[in-house]
């Protein structure tokens, strides 16, 4: 039997497909339709120190191969969150890891729900969430550089569980944030959130989201996925985590050959709750396939043409 | 409440019922067994094929029988209808459900239906249903024109009545809007599902005449489930809320109304 398992952050993940943020809840809206244990393991949707009362509709619409979002990180705040949805995750999830996805408007902000969730059970670490394109502020972090080193610098210095900072697509140099993340102690990347986007509805010629524009996601974007994956791979030696309009076992495969050690499934989910099983078992086929013993093996194991020209 | 379940439905008939319109049967055991009036499901083509429908999409009810069947008025209104209303019997559609909070009936008084075009659908479920348990109903039911109404001998079939029908140019049955010249006399609870402007209107003339008012609601849905947050509808507290798991029926007072 092909493993699927890898150790990553100090801890083993079962499998590499975990369910992305914004996408899953706080994985108790799916516990009846996932086999979340069965899984690698979740990001909940972001967390931040107060409420968030979110965009008025619509807030999602369909486009060609995907859609386009604008929640607006609609959540219920930190108290509430580590009240009221925390115990559920820490009582249900064992060999699901859990990452809490945590935005803020300022380094402090960040700062106050990293301490607040730090001393609690039922979760291994963060996901910074630095790239939400829905929200005024929401990729002021992830599009700076030095505020970018200042944020994960401070975080770092809060806690020692893993600490993973999600990329933004919307810079021309991601393989430079990415290092950036790594010089300031972060211990894994996420790329990509999602590309910003704008649907008119040209009957009332009137934006179709109620925020004007918002996040594009789904299979549209699985080639700019995989390539600023492979690009911020190749620019650290910290674990890298591949999403972005992933829906088969094969879109997995090219993350991890781009060199991400685990995939996040989002857009897919709505389509077919399904998705993150069959993904892994279509991944166990390919290593059965192949002759390949563990996954770990697969990692960044892309063949690469000689004479590179310089990529840019 | 029954845990939605994921399935595979094969289409067993698609027949026209109106202008652009059909009712499309599937073979869907889990959701019919656990299935009450006002829910819905959601509906798609799956993860292989990106074309319209890629994301699924909401529909209500409109019957189920013994056999494991269940029955859809899907009407065409964009890309993604106008796939699903030409599967034919044979067919597979993925299907999540049954979805969100159904109507709840009052056993001591009259049900009212006020259903606007497709919004006919849920009361098709719901007419079945509560005659069966003994209640009285009526359905009102208003379309644009005449060409849009549907085979009103599918609606009879199912529903068990004869709607009262409505038509903005009067082409067929009376004249005027669903909430004109009704016959509120014994004080019934009222239903409706249908456009915004006739859901307001609705409203209103259930806080003129003190009646309760239950309405489905219609918002762009992402997931269905709950997790994406995506089918929000303004509470009357000032909040967004889910309509997909706190609606799609909700009490007329648990939402805020533009007027
Ligand atoms: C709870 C519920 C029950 C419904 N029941 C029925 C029914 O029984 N019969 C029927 O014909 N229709 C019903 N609808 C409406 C139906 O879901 C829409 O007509 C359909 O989603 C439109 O998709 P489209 O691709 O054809 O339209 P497009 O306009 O091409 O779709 C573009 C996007 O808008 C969304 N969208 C557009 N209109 C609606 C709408 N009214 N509701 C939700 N999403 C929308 C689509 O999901 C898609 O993301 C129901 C909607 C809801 C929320
Ligand atoms: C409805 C929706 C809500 C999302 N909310 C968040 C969020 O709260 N935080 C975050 O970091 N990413 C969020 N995302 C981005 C996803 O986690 C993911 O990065 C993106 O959708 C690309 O993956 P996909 O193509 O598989 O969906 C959201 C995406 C969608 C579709
Ligand atoms: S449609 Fe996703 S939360 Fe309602």
């Amino acid at each position: 039997m092909a493993d699927l398992s890898q150790r990553l952050f100090g801890v083993d993940f079962q499998s590499p497909v975990l369910l992305a943020s914004g996408t899953c809840g706080y994985g108790e809206e799916y516990a009846d339709l996932i086999p979340l244990e069965r899984i690698g393991g979740l990001v909940t949707k972001a967390v931040s120190l107060e409420p968030r009362p979110g965009n008025p509709p619509h807030r999602v619409a369909e486009t060609p191969g995907g859609m386009i979002n604008a929640i607006g990180l609609q959540n219920v705040g930190l108290d509430r969150f580590r009240s009221e949805k925390l115990p559920w995750l820490s009582e249900n999830l064992h060999d699901a890891r859990v990452l809490i996805n945590v935005v803020g408007h300022s380094v402090d902000d960040f700062g106050a729900v990293v301490s607040g969730l730090d001393g609690e059970e039922g979760f291994l670490g963060f996901e910074i969430n630095v790239s939400c394109p829905n929200v005024a502020d929401g990729t002021m972090f992830g599009t700076d550089k030095r505020a970018l080193s200042d944020l994960v610098t401070r975080l770092r210095s809060l806690t020692e569980r893993p600490l993973v900072v999600k990329l933004t697509p919307n810079v021309p140099d991601i393989d430079a944030y990415a290092r950036i993340c790594e010089e300031a102690g972060a211990d894994g990347l996420s790329a990509i959130n999602t590309f910003p986007g704008m649907l008119i509805d040209v009957e009332r010629r009137r934006p179709v989201l109620g925020n004007v524009s918002g996040g594009v996601s789904g299979p549209a974007i699985l080639p700019m996925g995989v390539f600023l994956t492979w690009r911020a791979a190749a620019a650290v030696s910290i674990p890298v985590i591949g999403i972005g309009g992933i829906r088969s076992g094969d879109d997995a495969l090219q993350y991890i050959l781009a060199g991400a050690s685990l995939v996040q499934i989002g857009t897919a989910l709505f389509v077919d709750p399904a998705a993150p099983v069959q993904v892994q078992e279509d991944i166990e086929g390919y290593l059965r396939r192949h002759g390949v013993e563990r996954l770990s093996d697969l990692v960044g194991a892309l063949s690469l043409p000689e004479n590179l020209p310089e990529r840019g | 409440m029954r845990a939605p379940a994921r399935s595979w439905a094969r289409v067993l008939g698609n027949r026209v019922v109106a202008r652009d319109t059909r009712w499309i049967e599937l073979e869907c055991p889990d959701v019919a067994a656990a299935a009450s009036p006002g829910q819905f499901v959601m509906m798609g083509t799956g993860l292989s094929d990106v074309a319209a429908p890629f994301l699924p999409r909401p529909f209500s009810i409109g019957a189920r029988d013994g056999d494991g069947r269940l029955g859809f008025l899907v009407r065409e209104f964009g890309a993604g209808t106008r796939r699903l209303t030409r599967v034919e019997p044979g067919d597979e559609l993925l299907i999540l459900g049954p979805l969100g909070r159904p109507f709840h009936l009052s056993p001591d008084r009259a049900v009212l239906c006020l259903a606007g075009g497709v919004g006919l659908a849920p009361f098709l479920f719901v007419s079945a249903e509560a005659r069966h348990e003994g209640c009285e109903v009526r359905i009102v039911y208003g379309e644009r024109s005449g060409d849009r109404v549907f085979d009103l001998g599918l609606v009879r079939e199912i529903a068990g009545v004869d709607p009262e029908l409505r038509t903005d140019d009067g082409s067929l049955g009376a004249r005027g809007l669903v909430i004109d010249d009704l016959d509120l006399g014994d004080r019934p609870q009222l239903l409706a599902c249908g456009p915004d402007p006739m859901l307001r209107a609705c409203v209103r003339l259930a806080t003129e005449h003190d009646l309760p008012l239950q309405v489905s609601v219609e918002e762009h849905m992402g997931c269905g489930v709950g997790t994406c947050q995506g089918c929000v509808v303004l509470s009357a507290t000032g909040e967004w809320i889910k309509s997909c798991t706190e609606g799609p029926v909700f009490d007329a007072t648990e939402l805020t109304w533009q007027t």
